[in-house]
């Protein structure tokens, strides 16, 4: 639906970060897709974003977006 | 004597080296951290209008989530008020929370009385509103702590773990079982020095023991010292590293001294 606010298993907050998360990979497909070496790896952003967990990593990784589908029903 | 033997705090987190302890004290303090430490959470949220996709529960759950500035000099709990639990500046801090425009909301749009109070982190998304939806909402915060709810834990992964010791055997070693052990080390702490096997980072060995297996028996000894710790934690922000270990070891002491009283 929408991002956690935190993670389930430890409780750190990772609702913050995932919009950051979300763009720098998309930078990073689109780099992929044109075929120029991406900047940084999803791995290296999670690093980078201080997502040191593996719980809290599958939080970000694992999230589908589904809010906007479920926009009309109030 | 329980000694500190080394001490990383940061202001999120913090890393200890706790020594001449046992593992009933170091989890005692973990578990003071977890469920006695107060802070502040939002409790009860009033909904004057909701047509978000979200239900105004799963926002107020939301909103509950959200660390907020605790100041456990100023505020008490709500119980111990002298309000009577009604609520008043003393024991309660209240925020407003109103969005009209598509978009989306976000924890820093939590509008609180006094500025003290503003939500440190203020990009936690809490919903989106698109076109023609509204969010009005008013969110009392009070104080509580851990066993009641996870939302009142200012602890994130508390942790400790023994420290390690490894005892090398050079005598039963060669250049084969040598290359092997440091190969196998899933932390890589291993490294060879003048034809010897030595340990580069002690206190990120996990005592996983692969180093153990494949050399002789009794090349390579490793085990955990029960009396030596490393303890870690983080905080969700809302009291810092330090103020957090100090309010437990308090919390502590005047649960021992309560039962001192009780039997004295
Ligand atoms: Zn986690
Ligand atoms: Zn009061």
């Amino acid at each position: 639906m929408i991002i956690p606010v935190r993670c389930f298993s430890c409780g750190k907050v990772i609702g913050s970060v995932y919009e950051e998360f979300k763009r720098r990979c998309e930078e990073y497909k689109k780099a992929i897709e044109s075929g120029e070496k991406p900047k940084e790896t999803p791995k290296e952003i999670l690093d980078d974003l201080g997502i040191t967990r593996y719980c809290c990593r599958r939080m970000l990784l694992s999230h589908v977006d589904l809010l906007k589908d479920a926009a009309p029903y109030e | 004597m329980v000694k500190i033997e080394s001490a990383d705090i940061k202001e999120r987190e913090a890393r200890l080296v706790i020594s001449d302890t046992s593992p009933y004290f170091v989890n005692a303090l973990r578990r003071a951290m977890l469920r006695e430490v107060p802070k502040l959470a939002i409790e009860d949220v009033i909904f004057y209008e909701n047509s978000s996709p979200l239900f105004d529960e799963i926002i107020a759950h939301r909103l509950g989530m959200i660390p907020l500035p605790t100041d456990l000099d100023v505020l008490v709990p709500r119980e111990e008020c002298t309000c009577n639990g009604e609520g008043c500046p003393n024991c309660t801090v209240r925020y407003t929370l109103s969005r009209e425009e598509p978009g989306m909301v976000y924890s820093g749009d939590l509008q609180p009385e006094n500025e003290k109070w503003r939500v440190i982190d203020p990009n936690i998304p809490i919903v989106e509103l698109f076109e023609g939806q509204k969010l009005i909402l008013e969110a009392e915060a009070i104080l509580g702590k851990g066993k009641d709810h996870a939302k009142w834990q200012a602890v994130v992964a508390p942790g400790y773990k023994y420290y390690p010791i490894i005892e090398i055997n050079q005598d039963k070693l060669d250049e084969d079982s040598i290359k092997k052990a440091i190969e196998i080390c899933p932390k890589k702490i291993l490294e060879e020095k003048e034809g010897k096997l030595v340990v580069k980072d002690i206190e990120k060995c996990t005592l996983c023991k692969s180093c153990v297996e494949v050399v002789e028996e009794g090349a390579i000894q490793v085990r955990g010292d029960e009396t030596k710790f490393i303890f870690t934690y983080e905080t969700d922000g809302s009291l810092d590293a330090k103020t957090l270990i100090i309010k437990a070891a308090e919390i502590l002491e005047n649960k021992f001294k309560e039962l001192e009283k009780l039997i004295g």
